[in-house]
């Protein structure tokens, strides 16, 4: 396996004329728990739209287990592992969090083109589904409906549907904005404990979590990076400290 | 001789196209900023040509005063028609402006129907545009050449309008970014309550135009809205030189085929759209993937019913149906509305579980028809292979037109199909074996299975009910599937079922062939119920009227389309002796379904019942 389980290089994302993300080269480092952050507008959820293929990018290419992936349609990339998560949190409204954990566990039974058949066909993923609502601490929403489910909960779910994919590659898109303190430290934990045997990349907005967690980071500001290394090395950049605060 | 007759179709093929690109350039105006697709555009050009016939009528106001006057005044009744209707959509999702608008050309050609009848009233070319010119390659009408000029100028103004004034800077400045602009202090409410009376006028302007060509009749707009949207799907609705150009030149190959092949004349446009879809399926100006995601969603049913109830509600009213036979009420009826709820049942699974409006079912439900028909009654086979052949047919069809539409989102899925579909009306239209306008009548009663007497009417109401049967679980089995449940994650939310893998066009594309395949089947049913297969089963009002069936009995629900066909068959009956008056009708139940009444009756049952039907 190579060291590197994603590579970007020159990574570029023109809207009309517009550079959302420029000349990007990262590279996520197999096991790794990766943070990028960067102020608002800086083109996070651009490059996550980028690596997932729900961009096609300007200029530039995009590795994936030392393979390129740049082409590929974004179905795809999430078959070969690396799902993401969305920065608005993207869950099925209408489905119950149980509904929702069992549709993405559904995919190991392949297309599921089966029309004929019923969906009680899914109970076996029943026991799967509230484990792993239970690990996001949401054992006690399986027969909610998503849609009236709080915002930070939302999130949670989010996780779980995520994780319910079992990917080697995980892209959090600000997995715990919204969230409460003690719900913070939950998922903190969580994607410490999942990021033990997979690779993480993700945007975050709270410098705790990420200084807490991370192993690398790298610090995105006007579509270009900035910085990257260890958080002692990010915090005391200069660079940095003026695109956050603007001094 | 030949080349002065090419010459003529060519000048046809212009004006045709002006009209075109008047037409589609004031869709392309309405849709950048209120981001509705007008279907009552149709609507507007013919009222624009009834002013102008009124104007000289009532008041002495002859074409010239028409041609700034009635513009004005539609374009005037077009501003007050989107405060008082369009703006109750403005947060909502596109396809329920397409609808809206669509009840209300209902309602407004039905009015002028009721008024005038369907014949053409008479209006006569302004007399300094009388006689002609001889080119010498051929003879040209002076009216036919000003309207031409005249289109061209106002086309060209337009864009001038939005493209290089202060005025359309602001107008491209609220279509991008409405916050911005209102932040400079721009009301853009009124804007966009403008924007949509210029584009109106615009219409209405075509509208006066065509007057003294096609004689002014309540329907002039109503299949010509159909060939706009064509256009609108070949051209994009992204840039207004476009939808000029694309108007003007569509007209042209209109114009061309009439003089090379005039039996296609009717049908080149919707080929081409056709054909330009299946080489870019995202138009010729398409950008990749339309980001915004687009579905009519049901509003969310509460946790606790589940469709078990749906189920067992099902079985009491299908028991109920059972009875019926010992009881008075007349057979052909309630078989009528069994087929029309199956095919409003059909329609249901697309859009209210798959977020797909269709509007061009009617193929599906018109094919079958005649496909049976013609099994049964050239080719002698029993019923139920001719039901079969029907089916079969539907699922081939809908595997096509499938492939054609299905990659395109919303809105533009709505108008491909409903383009489709009347490319195969215009088909039938001339195929021998439709028998045209007349229709193939007098179908067998064979045996069924060689047993079941279908011209016994009892027999025959139970084949229509078990089919019925049949196929509304077919349904609610399909919604309750595997299958199903990534349907409805599509719907729901359709990046995030992507981002998990799912290749979500191919589950559009087989809930596109199912739900075609059952509409079919409905189709082929009705035909022994019936004992005929027409024209108006394919014709796009009666795609309408399986939109306002589902909508009206509730989207999503299990029984929605039963209870939908039950009222809009009813009342069509009852209100039979007054004329038109249902077309107004339904265009009013069209309107309040949008407004206020998004769940249908089944679905606001089930809300006060707290459970899911
Ligand atoms: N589809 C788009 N079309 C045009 N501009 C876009 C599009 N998507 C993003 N942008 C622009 O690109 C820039 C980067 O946006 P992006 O969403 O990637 O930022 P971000 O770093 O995720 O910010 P935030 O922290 O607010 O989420 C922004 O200026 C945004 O306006
Ligand atoms: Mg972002």
């Amino acid at each position: 396996m190579s060291e590197y389980l994603v590579e970007t290089e020159n990574l570029c994302k023109e809207f009309k004329g517009f550079a959302a993300v420029s000349n990007v080269t990262l590279k996520v480092r197999t096991g790794s728990i990766h943070a990028l952050i960067g102020p608002n507008g800086a083109g996070k959820t651009t490059c996550f739209n980028l690596l997932t293929k729900f961009l096609k990018p300007t200029a530039g290419t995009i590795r994936y287990r030392g393979q390129d992936i740049t082409d590929l349609p974004p179905t795809d990339v999430a078959r070969r592992g690396m799902v993401r998560s969305f920065q608005i949190s993207a869950v099925f409204p209408g489905m119950t969090a149980l509904e929702n954990v069992k549709l993405a566990l559904q995919r190991a039974r392949g297309g599921s083109f089966d029309f004929w058949r019923s969906r009680s066909a899914l109970r076996a993923y029943d026991t799967r589904a509230r484990e792993l609502l239970d690990d996001v601490g949401l054992g006690d929403f399986a027969g909610t409906m998503a849609a009236e489910m709080p915002y930070g909960r939302k999130r949670a779910l989010e996780i779980a549907t995520t994780l319910a994919l079992d990917p080697d590659m995980l892209l959090l898109d600000e997995p715990m904005a919204g969230m409460a303190h003690e719900e913070i430290d939950r998922i903190s934990a969580l994607i410490r404990r999942i990021g033990k045997n997979r690779t993480i990349l993700m945007v975050e907005h709270n410098l705790n979590v990420v200084a807490d967690l991370s192993d690398e980071i790298t610090v995105l500001a006007r579509g270009e990076i900035l910085a990257q290394g260890s958080y002692r090395d990010i915090a005391d950049h200069p660079g940095v400290r003026e695109a956050y605060l603007g001094v | 001789m030949a080349l002065n007759a090419l010459f003529s179709q060519l000048l046809i093929g212009l004006i045709n196209g002006s009209f075109y690109a008047l037409l589609s350039l004031g869709l392309a105006v309405i849709f950048g900023m209120l981001n509705i697709i007008n279907f009552a555009h149709g609507a507007f050009y013919m009222i624009g040509a009834f002013a102008a016939y009124f104007l000289m009528a009532s008041a002495g106001i002859g074409y010239w005063g028409a041609l700034i006057l009635a513009p004005v005044m539609v374009g005037l009744a077009g501003m007050a028609t989107e405060r008082l209707l369009l703006r109750r959509l403005a947060k909502m999702d596109h396809l329920y402006g397409l609808l809206m608008t669509f009840g209300l050309a209902l309602v407004l050609q039905g009015v002028f129907q009721v008024a005038f009848g369907s014949s053409g009233l008479p209006y006569p070319i302004p007399e300094a545009l009388t006689g002609g010119v001889n080119l010498g390659f051929m003879f040209l009408p002076l009216y036919r050449g000003w309207v031409v000029v005249f289109s061209l100028v106002a086309c060209i103004a337009t864009w001038y309008l939005i493209e290089r004034t202060r005025l359309g800077a602001y107008l491209r400045a609220a279509t991008e970014n409405p916050s911005l602009v209102r932040a400079f202090g721009i009301n853009v409410p009124l804007m966009i309550t403008v924007t949509y009376g210029f584009g109106v006028a615009l219409a209405a302007l075509a509208g006066v135009l065509s007057a003294p060509i096609n004689s002014v009749r309540p329907l002039m707009g109503a299949d010509l809205i159909i060939v706009v949207f064509a256009v609108v799907v070949i051209g994009g609705m992204g840039s207004i030189l476009g939808s000029v150009i694309t108007g003007f030149a569509v007209g042209v190959v209109e114009g061309l085929t009439k003089y090379f092949y005039p039996e296609a004349s009717s049908t080149v446009i919707f080929v081409l759209m056709v054909l330009i879809l299946l080489v870019k399926p995202t138009g010729l100006t398409g950008r990749g993937i339309e980001a915004t995601q687009s579905a009519v969603a049901p509003e969310p049913a509460s946790a606790q019913g589940r469709e078990r109830v749906a189920l067992m509600v099902f079985g009491v009213v299908v028991i109920g149906l059972a009875l019926l036979p010992l009881t008075s009420v007349y057979p052909y009826f309630i078989m009528q509305i069994l087929c029309f709820a199956l095919v409003a049942g059909a329609f249901n699974l697309l859009i209210g579980h798959g977020g797909l409006l269709s509007f061009g079912h009617a193929m599906f439900f018109g094919s079958a028809g005649y496909i049976t028909a013609h099994a049964v009654k050239v080719w002698g086979l029993p019923p139920e292979l001719g039901i079969l052949a029907g089916v079969a047919a539907c699922a081939g069809l809908a595997a096509l037109a499938g492939a054609i539409s299905i990659r395109r989102q919303g809105i533009y899925f709505a108008m491909i199909t409903l383009a489709i579909s009347q490319m195969l009306y215009f088909v039938y239209l001339r195929a021998p074996f439709t028998n045209g306008e007349d229709g193939i009548q007098s179908i067998p009663k064979d045996r069924m299975f060689g047993v079941l007497d279908l011209a016994d009417t009892t027999v025959l109401y139970y084949v229509v009910l078990a089919g019925f049967i049949l196929g509304t679980l077919a349904i609610y089995r399909t919604i309750n599937s595997p299958f199903g449940q990534v349907l409805k994650s599509i719907r729901e939310n359709e990046p995030r079922a992507i981002s998990l893998g799912y290749r979500t066009t191919l589950y559009k594309y087989v809930a596109f062939i199912l739900s075609g395949t059952l509409a079919g089947f409905a189709g082929s049913l009705k035909v022994f119920v019936v004992q005929n297969a027409s024209l108006t089963d394919v014709h796009w009002s009666m795609s309408g009227e399986i939109v306002l069936i589902t909508l009206l009995g509730g989207l999503g629900t299990l029984l929605g389309p039963l209870a939908g066909a039950f009222v809009i068959i009813s009342s069509q009956h009852h209100l039979a002796e007054f004329g038109q008056w249902v077309t107004v009708l339904q265009g009013a139940i069209f309107i309040a379904c949008v407004v206020a009444f998004r769940r249908g009756i089944v679905g606001e049952l089930a809300k006060v019942l707290k459970i899911s039907l």
